[in-house]
């Protein structure tokens, strides 16, 4: 058992005197760097982040600068709008005109038209208008439609006196206001 | 210096003309923020006659024509044509009125654009021009007031709304100082024209008696002779009556060719072939200046005769701007940037 023991005391001894060989220390010095800033970077906290982002502040050319950039956006911004709306005060004084140039087709000039397209053999004096005959066809059903819908309306009010009553209201209340204006 | 007798008979010629067969016209230009123009027209006839020489501005077979009629309660029929083309940009409104074939071709006519980026907001301008007739002319702003500007630069409809309302005695009589202060200005543009021409001719050969300097000095007594000889002035000028009264006998025979080419020459130029029409526009976004006349929807409008574009170039523009929301964001997140740091600062000093 002795020199079986001795031979364990050996090795062991032996094993605890033969070091491991490193050859890339600079490699394990940067791992463990960058494993600590991992951890120190995970616990950023707000006023680190202010203090990155208004570091600035405490220099004091980029500080100077700032303001100054600040100061001439304020007075760019003054000074533009001031013009503008200046102009377009100028612009309320100018004359406006009440514009006859335009031209759309009134509705109420419908029906004349429609007559002119019935005396005229249901063609418009020149051919060149391109108004399409299904076009006015369309036109003359909607026309009829509505003439119709006119008259129901009509019977309606005819059939309930308070209803009647409400609308003629409505109608005096209408026509003094005209007559008012 | 036939002055007005030709212009009685030039007027009733296109009061005859205008009444027959020509189009009232108005030109509306819709200008987009990129630069492109939807120009739309709108001609109105009593008659459905559309004949493409009257036309006063550019129409061809590449715009979309609408025919329509609008019946008055009176029951009189007006015949309208709508045309509209899309411009990609004002060049091709330009080369359109280079190549233009109505009424008006003998005008020189230009559009312009421009677009201004001014941080917080982006600036346009659009701009339609007329050339001057007269190069000797006097601008009719040396004649009138500002009052009298106005009432010679608006719309025919303004005039007529004027002269019929409740102050309408006095609108006649600024329309009347108008009228006899343009008749004046009128005869010294023909006479100023006619020196300028005349002048040109004969420079070569001219004495000092006959410069354009010497001329022109004696501008206000050519002017008085022609007033007093207005309505002979056809006879008179045929017998060389007033030439000679001009620059005397001698002169008046040596140099009557160059005179009466002088005359022709401004005659030419002065009584132009132009038929009148509006131009309108619209601008995007706001609108912040114009030398036009605004309308109940803020549509611009500016009446265009012949009278405008006589002595000086006569230009019809706008303005406007449209904000720019991303510069005013980026601005304020800035300014909030910068102040919170400044106040940071203060507090930590503290």
């Amino acid at each position: 058992m002795k020199p079986e023991s001795e031979k364990y005391d050996n090795v062991l001894n032996l094993l605890r005197e033969s070091k491991p060989v490193l050859d890339s220390t600079e490699d394990i010095e940067k791992e463990v760097i960058k494993r600590i800033t991992k951890v120190n970077h995970s616990q950023l906290n707000l006023p680190e982040i202010i203090d990155f982002l208004f570091g600035w502040v405490y220099i004091g050319w980029v500080r100077r600068g700032l303001i100054a950039a600040s100061i001439l956006l304020v007075l760019v911004f003054v000074f533009q709008q001031g013009i503008i709306l200046k102009r377009i005060g100028m612009l309320s004084k100018q004359t406006v005109i009440n514009d006859k140039e335009s031209v759309s087709t009134p509705t109420d000039e419908i029906e004349k038209l429609l007559m002119v397209y019935k005396n005229s053999g249901r063609r418009f004096p020149s051919k060149t208008i391109t108004i399409s005959e299904k076009q006015m066809k369309e036109l003359l059903e909607k026309v009829d439609e509505l003439k119709n819908k006119y008259k129901e309306l009509e019977n309606i009010i005819e059939g309930d006196p308070e209803l009647k009553k409400l609308i003629e209201k409505k109608q005096i209340e209408t026509n003094r206001t005209k007559i008012n204006l | 210096m036939k002055r007005k007798s030709i212009k009685l008979i030039v007027s009733l010629i296109l009061m005859f003309i205008v009444s027959c067969d020509d189009p009232e016209t108005v030109v509306t230009n819709y200008v987009h923020p990129d630069g492109s123009v939807t120009r739309k027209i709108e001609m109105r006839n009593l008659k459905n006659i559309f004949k493409k020489s009257d036309f006063q501005v550019p129409l061809d077979s590449t715009w979309i024509v609408k025919d329509s009629i609008e019946i008055n309660r009176k029951g009189d029929t007006t015949w309208i044509k709508r045309a509209v083309k899309q411009f990609k940009n004002i060049d091709e409104i330009n080369l359109a009125y280079k190549s233009d074939s109505g009424t008006n071709k003998g005008m020189l006519r230009q559009v312009g654009f421009r677009k201004r980026f001014k941080w917080f907001n982006t600036e346009f301008r659009f701009s339609e021009r007329i050339d001057r007739q007269l190069s000797f002319g006097y601008p009719v702003k040396d004649f009138l007031n500002s009052e009298e500007l106005l009432y010679f630069y608006s719309p025919e409809s303004l005039k007529h709304e004027k002269e019929t309302g409740p102050d309408s005695l006095k609108f006649r009589a600024l329309a009347d100082s108008v009228k006899h202060k343009t008749d004046l200005w009128s005869t010294k543009n023909i006479v100023s024209e006619w020196i300028g021409k005349f002048s040109d001719l004969i420079a070569e050969r001219a004495g000092k008696d006959m410069t354009r300097e010497s001329l022109k000095a004696r501008e206000d007594e050519f002017i008085k002779v022609v007033e007093a000889n207005d309505k002979k002035f056809d006879s008179l000028w045929s017998a060389g009556i007033i030439l000679r009264k001009f620059i005397g006998e001698e002169n008046a025979l040596k140099y009557k060719t160059e005179a009466d080419s002088a005359l022709g020459s401004v005659t030419k130029y002065f009584f132009v072939s132009f038929k009148d029409y509006s131009v309108r526009i619209v601008m995007p976004g706001k609108l912040i200046g114009t030398n036009g006349f605004i309308d109940s929807s803020h549509v611009l409008l500016w009446p265009v005769k012949s009278d405008y574009f006589m002595t000086e170039p006569y230009e019809m523009w706008a303005e406007s701007k449209i904000p720019n929301t991303w510069a005013w964001i980026v601005s304020g997140l800035f300014l909030v940037f910068v102040l919170s740091g400044v106040i940071m600062k203060v507090i930590k000093k503290d």
